[in-house]
């Protein structure tokens, strides 16, 4: 700031001659210049001035009533409801709650990766107010307007969890690393919790969908149409191009995108709330067994049963996936005959992995517990044949690796000889 | 069973014994020195004072204790400390003194090697845990995991890293730093010495950027420099850091006596005065040493050299020693590997090491008796650094040094009190060189913008921040410039090597296993990976079948052959912009911006012990075109009398020599400053000589010869006159001339220069 816009901004505390004591408080009539004012305007995009600099807002609202993808927006209120009717410990669970303490974020930078000098050009944000949705961006308009764009970005944010889609790694630290360079003259950033939907994605359809894009859930599973949509790999190339020429037409292309991509985070936070909490009709017998494993790695095993149980009956894949699942169970909880059945059922599944498993359990069972080798040896054996005859398995260590095994084998053999009982 | 000579009975032997000591032209014993010390100083935390203490330290060498009281008093140093002189203490007692008094202060250790930085953490831990205080050192590498790099962002007081790291990972992402930079009270540099030429001059810039980060986050380090013996310690420690030094060389370090013999091989070919190979005779030399298991390092100018030495050594005690009892050390194996082969010399289950100038630095490989040096490693400073490998720490050390035919070898053996007696080379570095300095100020205009008024090198920031703009890395904002592009400067850019892209060598002789087995930068692979070559690696023969240029791979498989390959490089030259230019009677020196393209274009296919030539092929590589800065010097007077021919031969000749003696002069790898003559220059079509600076933009080294041109020439002079041959040897103007005429033209070349130099002055 130059000394004279500095004496400006003091003028009102110091003693000045013959000038009238009180002067109204000016208005706040901004001495800069905001390119294309009126167009932005057009756009529901108001300037936010602070000193003698400005970023741009905007702001939509949308009735809950609205429809995005496969689900209305008051379905996401439902969703809630749900988690804090039925409480059950999951790390997506938005129980004790209000559907207004959910934040739905989402950024836009000028490069991949972290790093100082990935600018963050675009901050975005859903929530919700009674029976309204309200969303905001807040955009930079060019580099070294920082300050009024984490001022008025903080000025807004009273929210209590953040929800996005891999912001754990890349969005919320590079607000931070860009917030830092800042943080001597804007408030300091909140804590939040944080829901990433990334990964719960990751979890339900990785075999499903190959790359784990938002882009491509939305498409795949929620039932998202994009429309003329900017890829968002191009964000920053017409971000540049947008600082050099100011014309606002580039920039909001970016806005509707951000614009959809937080939209869906809400549309996948409900169908994933759905999924966990089993009211999905339409939900998959493989998606319902990803559900139960993920509650059994939970350490929640009543939900991991009630889910998986419903699954056994069949001889489809996930059959015996949630049979294996199951098997493991018991065995952490001692119920060996209950796993030694159900690990001979997946016996039959005819998926190696499955019954290679299944078989190095059943020989640790007959031979630690049931101490029939003979058995014993059986299983050993069949896991060997897997593993000799098999071209599709990945790379096998451990207790699976074909020495291993042997070594099992063997042991196995000489027990046999001496108890041949 | 013959009994195990001792070095005693191998000295006294190599003292009598004809085969030997008809050899040795010098025998130089430095004399063991006691260790001048004083008392621990007086403010010295107790818990420092007791760890000294159960490690037997009740005292500190002078230099010790006079680098802490320039560091207590806030002053940045550089203290000159030769090999196992205790140099560790110069910073950690400063340092954790510091640490004990003020929990937040923080300190970062700079070291040329992951190695280094490796050995100094277990140091300074041991000296941590002795003194029982609470006090984290970490390492912060490529190999820091994942889950404790926040810890040590965090929580580190003493954070160890290299000037990579510094430069792609911690700079760049130093918001995650912020109680580092809030409280950086020191930095470490050690091995200053090692921070010169391109590598040096990359480095100050990223000290700069560090000491930029460092003003934002409002603290201002002392400077702690450590080198080995060079000349301009203080000079190379204040241009690397921008900051007043004080040097720190009062040495008090006890040594223990060593032996110093300078080795010339005998003649086998007088008219010609041609030497036996120094690799045959080293080989007989490390072989009587090894068989009588006496732990020994070879040192070898290049990779393949060591690799042939490797081989010739392995073979010769393989029924003594085992097979692995004698390994290969350089740049090119895998970090693993090398981690290995410290830990067996440690141990002393290695008996012998060979080199590359790889293990000149710190590297702890504990105490070898012998060091024999293959040739002249460039670089007196070099040659002690080497030297020091033998007898770190106790009694009679032995280091021989073997000529090899090339005129700086028999330049310095038979010179020996240029060796002994001249103060060793200066270290140079040219920070400002625009190529380097406009990579490194994309770099830190990432990590935060620049203001109007910001200084950044010497020359105008302001205008490089403008081109910048204009290529769209930079916007302009008001008074300041932010970073506008999409990528992360620092990947693109690469401290250690001249071409930023390096060749992967894959090893393809198992077809279910196919791996990586080491790397080499883009300009060696050229004479070094081209197809058919033979790359040897870990004394292993390998044959390269595909070198993929576009794909930067060379696919090479095992093979069992009796030669190696030797690949030529043409160059071509051409001068772009005249900077200065001094005009005299018969000739002009001049000095500017040239363009040198460099194309490999046959190799030789050269037999083991004969070294005879059976063979040859063409490479096809594309060209590879360099910017750089030259200085040259041109004959006005035609010497019509000698005729194209004698004249084109008498330039050769005339390069061949100035080329061995000029990176004397210059402190420079031999490779780093090239030397090529032109019968009719493009420029001015005069006979000329051009010496350039092997790397893009130029780095000082040409510029240096500039000035001392004259200097140069007389020394060539004298070498050329000195030697014995008759119309020139490999050891004077070397054997690419075929004239009869070659040696008398080229002096006389050098006496056209000389003559018109010094009427020039008489005027």
């Amino acid at each position: 700031m130059s000394l004279k816009n500095k004496l400006n901004r003091l003028k009102p505390h110091l003693a000045s001659g013959n000038q009238p004591k009180k002067i109204e408080k000016p208005p706040i009539v901004p001495t800069i210049d905001v390119p294309f004012r009126e167009k932005w305007a057009g756009e529901n995009i108001f300037p936010y001035y602070m000193d003698q600099d400005y970023c741009l807002i905007r702001e939509v609202k949308y009735p809950i009533s609205e429809k995005h993808g496969i689900y209305y927006f008051h379905d996401f209120l439902t969703a809630v409801e749900l988690w804090n009717k039925q409480p059950v410990n999951h790390p997506l669970s938005a129980q004790g709650h209000q559907p207004e303490d959910l934040f739905f974020f989402d950024t836009e930078t000028t490069g991949l990766g972290g790093g100082t000098g990935n600018t963050i050009f675009l901050l975005g944000y859903a929530s919700f107010v009674g029976e309204e949705l309200i969303l905001r961006q807040h955009i930079l308009p060019h580099p070294g307007a920082e300050v009024p764009l984490y001022q008025s970005f903080l000025e807004k944010v009273n929210y209590k969890t953040l929800v996005t889609y891999n912001g754990k790694s890349f969005d919320w630290p590079q607000v931070k690393t860009r917030h830092t360079l800042v943080r001597e003259h804007v408030p300091k950033l909140p804590a939040f919790g944080h829901f990433d939907l990334f990964h719960a994605a990751r979890r339900l359809w990785k075999h499903k969908i190959e790359k784990m894009k938002l882009t491509v859930v939305e498409k795949e599973i929620l039932g998202v149409e994009r429309v003329d949509d900017i890829p968002g790999f191009l964000a920053p190339m017409i971000y540049f191009d947008f600082v050099e020429s100011k014309q606002p037409e580039g920039m909001l292309g970016i806005l509707k995108h951000n614009e959809i991509d937080i939209l869906s985070l809400i549309t996948l936070y409900t169908h994933l709330t759905f999924q966990i909490c089993g009211i999905d009709e339409k939900q998959t017998r493989s998606e319902s067994f990803e559900i139960g494993r993920w509650f059994a790695g939970l350490g929640e095993k009543r939900e991991a049963e009630k889910v998986l149980k419903k699954l056994v009956e069949g001889s489809d894949f996930p059959s015996y996936q949630a049979k294996l699942a199951l098997a493991l169970q018991h065995k952490k909880d001692q119920n060996w005959e209950m796993a030694r059945k159900l690990f001979a059922d997946v016996v039959d599944s005819k998926d190696e992995k499955l019954t290679l498993e299944a078989c190095l359990e059943l020989a640790k069972i007959y031979e630690h517990k049931v101490k029939d080798y003979k058995s014993a040896i059986f299983y050993c054996h069949e896991a060997i044949l897997i593993v000799t005859q098999t071209s599709k398995l990945p790379k096998l260590t451990g207790e699976y690796s074909y020495e291993q095994l042997k070594k099992r084998s063997e042991r196995l053999e000489r027990k046999l000889a001496k108890f041949p009982g | 069973m013959l009994l195990k000579k001792s070095l005693q009975d191998i000295l006294s032997e190599l003292k009598i014994n004809d085969d030997f000591k008809e050899n040795i032209v010098k025998w130089h014993t430095l004399d063991e020195k006691p260790a001048q010390t004083v008392s621990l100083p007086q403010d010295l935390h107790p818990v420092l004072i007791q760890s000294l203490q159960s490690k037997g330290i009740e005292k500190l060498y002078t230099h010790q204790k006079a680098a802490y009281e320039k560091i207590m008093e806030g002053n940045s140093i550089v203290a000159v400390t030769p090999t196992a002189s205790g140099k560790t203490l110069c910073y950690n007692l400063p340092v954790l003194q510091t640490i004990l008094s003020n929990p937040n202060a923080r300190a970062l250790y700079m070291f040329p090697t992951k190695a280094l930085a490796q050995d100094q953490k277990s140091e300074i831990n041991e000296f941590i845990q002795a003194a029982g205080v609470d006090i984290n050192s970490y390492t912060y590498d490529g190999d820091t995991p994942a889950n404790i790099r926040q810890r040590v962002r965090q929580a580190g007081h003493v954070v160890i890293t290299n000037p990579d790291m510094l430069h792609s990972a911690i700079l760049p992402h130093h918001t995650k730093w912020v109680s580092l930079f809030e409280n950086l009270k020191f930095v470490v540099i050690d091995e200053l010495h090692t921070y010169r030429g391109v590598f040096g001059s990359h480095v100050a810039n990223v000290i700069r950027r560090l000491k930029r980060i460092c003003r934002y986050y409002g603290s201002n380090p002392v400077f702690i420099c450590t080198s080995a013996t060079i000349a301009n310690p203080l000079d190379l420690a204040e241009k690397l850091t921008e900051e007043i030094m004080h040097l720190i060389d009062n040495n008090g370090a006890p040594s223990g006596r060593k032996h110093f013999l300078f080795y010339n091989p005998p003649i086998v070919n007088k008219p010609l005065n041609i030497r036996r190979s120094a690799t045959l005779e080293v080989r007989k030399l490390a072989g009587q040493l090894l068989k009588n298991k006496i732990q020994t390092i070879v040192f070898a100018r290049s990779r393949v050299r060591v690799e042939i030495i490797l081989t010739y050594l392995q073979e010769l005690v393989k029924n003594q020693l085992g097979p692995k009892s004698i390994m290969g050390y350089r740049g090119g194996y895998l970090p693993t590997e090398r981690r290995r082969i410290e830990k067996g010399l440690r141990s002393g289950e290695i008996y012998g090491v060979v080199s590359t100038n790889a293990l000149e630095l710190g590297v702890d490989i504990g105490q070898l008796q012998v060091c024999i040096m293959t040739g002249y490693p460039g670089t007196i400073s070099s040659a002690w650094q080497q030297a020091g490998r033998a007898g770190r720490r106790h009694g009679e050390a032995l280091v021989i040094m073997v000529a090899s035919s090339s005129p700086l070898d028999q330049y310095i053996i038979q010179n020996p009190d240029y060796f002994f007696n001249k103060s060793p080379e200066t270290a140079r570095i040219n920070p400002d060189n625009l190529i380097i300095l406009i990579d490194h100020m994309k770099c830190a205009a990432y990590e935060l913008p620049f203001k109007a008024d910001e200084q950044f090198g010497s020359v105008g920031t302001e205008e490089l921040l403008e081109y910048l703009t204009e290529e769209r890395v930079l916007y302009r904002n008001g008074d300041k410039w932010y970073w506008m592009n999409d990528s992360f400067p620092a990947h693109n850019i690469s401290l250690r090597s001249a071409s930023q892209e390096n060749v992967i060598i894959v090893d393809q002789s198992d077809v279910a296993n196919v791996k990586v087995i080491g790397e080499m930068d883009r300009f060696s692979a050229m004479t070094l990976l081209h197809d058919e070559a033979i790359y040897l690696h870990q004394g292993t023969q390998f044959q390269v079948e595909k070198l993929d240029w576009e794909e930067k791979k060379a696919f090479v498989r095992e093979v069992d052959v009796d030669y190696f390959t030797d690949a030529n490089l043409a160059v071509q030259l051409k001068v772009l912009e005249v900077d200065k230019l001094k005009t005299m009677d018969d000739a002009e020196i001049g000095y500017g911006d040239v363009s040198v393209r460099a194309m490999a274009t046959i190799f030789k296919k050269i037999k083991f012990e004969t070294h005879e030539n059976i063979g040859s092929g063409p490479i096809h590589l594309p060209e590879e075109e360099l910017h750089t800065n030259a200085a040259w010097i041109s004959i006005n007077k035609p010497l019509a009398e000698m005729g194209h021919d004698r004249l084109e031969q008498g330039l050769v000749g005339t390069a061949h020599a100035l080329g061995s003696i000029a990176p004397l002069f210059v402190m420079s790898d031999p490779q780093d400053i090239h030397v090529v003559p032109q019968v009719k220059a493009d420029h001015n079509e005069k006979p000329t000589i051009f010496f350039y600076d092997r790397y893009p933009g130029g780095i000082g080294l040409s510029e240096k010869i500039h000035s001392g041109m004259e200097v140069v020439f007389a020394e060539t002079k004298e070498m050329i006159n000195r030697c014995q041959c008759e119309s020139g040897c490999p050891s004077c103007i070397g054997t690419e001339t075929v004239s009869e005429s070659a040696k008398k033209d080229a002096l006389k070349i050098i006496d056209s220069f000389l003559q018109s130099s010094i009427s020039d002055k008489e005027v």
